[in-house]
């Protein structure tokens, strides 16, 4: 495994010469490939599997992957250093705070996750991410949705809402 | 998705590839510059803000606080510097709170470059940082790209050669405060009378490990003048063909009146002759 420290660019280095109709080798087959210009071409079984993003823009994958990406190349430093003990132990604490906190939504809250906005402190400061603010914290994506009630909320998750 | 939004990029290709013109770049001007004396490091910018070929705002505020005794001088995209030293600002507040020590400027220099890097140069803020911390004065310059400098007198933006060249035959060794501050006011006067991005007033930033001196407006050299004519009428120049009052009591029959007290609610007032 690389230290690689930043994203893999978005753009699949090869394409699959393999992606056609069976019957007729080399024609397009629109059924099988991709339902839309937009989206990108299925990608290999095994290969390295890139997010999938809303644009062509080069800046979109990278963002998306940065995170995740500084992320293995820690936990990857760690194994070399101490182990596999020390990642894999990390993990399981990271887990296990977010599978055992949940926060309401109308706090900014959401259920476990790292994601910003998710509002889990205790994954914050696992991931070293409690005194770090970043655009992803100020503008959420979710400015234009509804704010749920916090009784409504609890109805939901508890089956309440006959 | 939080942070930025591509949603639409595919939609703004698929339109250039049709025909329509792309929204053109604004190129924006700016003179930033910056210099380190004894005791402690001076910043000055000008105040113009352009759009493309438009003037946008004649006294803007190019010099952002960062921490007390750290404040940084943005060209580049007007929002993208104002946003990204607030950023940073918020960043290093935590940063500080968390190892209970004043914030050091390579600090804010590194936090620059990386949260920059990241975004490869789409984020459009070329920085000058300066400051004063327990390990001395200092003096940084970032670009969008997040590649950085440090120097003992800096100077930034599209009025930067015109600075530079005040830097490179008046700059000296060991000066002081006056001289520094001089000196500084003078690249930026160079950058405002021979770049057509920079103009309006000079705002010079003095750093001491004591305290932070913000001079807004030290020079104005560009004071507007007044109009030789003006362009007052006199009342009854146009003559009034007829006339109808509509008294308070009157209309008050058809919606509710209120009397609002004291002076108009409105947040600014616009710029006028006198």
């Amino acid at each position: 495994m690389a230290l690689r420290i930043v994203p893999a660019a978005g753009h699949p280095a090869y394409t699959e010469a393999a992606i056609g109709a069976p019957s007729a080798p080399g024609v397009h087959d629109t059924l099988r490939a991709n339902l839309s210009l937009t989206t990108p071409a299925p990608k290999a079984a095994g290969a390295n599997a890139h997010a999938t993003t809303a644009s062509f823009h080069p800046l979109e994958s990278r963002l998306s992957q940065w995170r995740a990406q500084q992320e293995s190349l820690k936990m990857e430093m760690l194994r070399r250093q101490f182990g596999v003990a020390e990642p894999v132990k990390r993990q399981m604490e990271l887990s296990i705070v977010r599978a055992g906190e949940w926060q309401p939504a109308c706090l900014t809250g959401g259920f476990g996750g790292s994601a910003p906005g998710s509002g889990n402190l205790h994954a914050d400061i696992l991931s070293g991410r409690d005194c770090e603010i970043g655009w992803e914290d100020v503008f959420t994506g979710e400015e234009m949705r509804d704010q749920v009630d916090f009784h409504v909320e609890m109805e939901t998750r508890f089956g309440m809402n006959w | 998705m939080p942070g930025f939004d591509f949603s639409n990029h595919n939609r703004n290709l698929a339109l250039h590839a049709q025909g329509v013109p792309l929204p053109k770049a604004t190129s924006t001007g700016t003179t930033i510059v910056g210099c380190i004396y004894d005791g402690g490091v001076v910043i000055a910018a000008d105040t113009r803000a352009t759009s493309g070929p438009i003037v946008a705002d004649k006294n803007c505020e190019k010099l952002h606080y960062i921490a007390p005794q750290i404040w940084c001088a943005g060209a580049g995209t007007a929002a993208d510097t104002e946003f990204t030293t607030a950023l940073i600002s918020s960043n290093l507040e935590l940063h500080a709170l968390s190892t209970g020590r004043k914030p050091r400027v390579v600090t804010v220099m590194t936090m620059l470059k990386q949260h920059l890097f990241r975004y490869q140069g789409h984020i459009g803020a070329y920085l000058v940082v300066a400051g004063c911390d327990p390990t001395g004065n200092h003096l940084f310059t970032v670009h969008a790209h997040g590649s950085t400098d440090k120097l003992p007198y800096v100077t930034m933006g599209s009025g930067s050669l015109a600075a530079m060249s005040v830097f490179e035959t008046q700059w000296k060794r060991d000066m002081n405060r006056d001289e520094a501050v001089k000196l500084c006011a003078e690249a930026i006067q160079a950058g405002i009378f021979n770049d057509l991005g920079s103009g309006s007033n000079v705002d010079v930033c003095v750093i001491t490990p004591e305290k932070t001196h913000l001079l807004r407006n030290y020079i104005t050299p560009n004071v507007r003048e007044k109009k030789m004519r003006d362009y007052k009428f006199k009342r009854g120049t146009t003559a009034v063909l007829n006339e109808k009052i509509i008294t308070k009591e009157e209309i008050s029959k058809y919606v509710v009146v209120e009397d609002v007290p004291g002076e108009q609610a409105v947040g600014e007032k616009m710029e006028v002759d006198q």
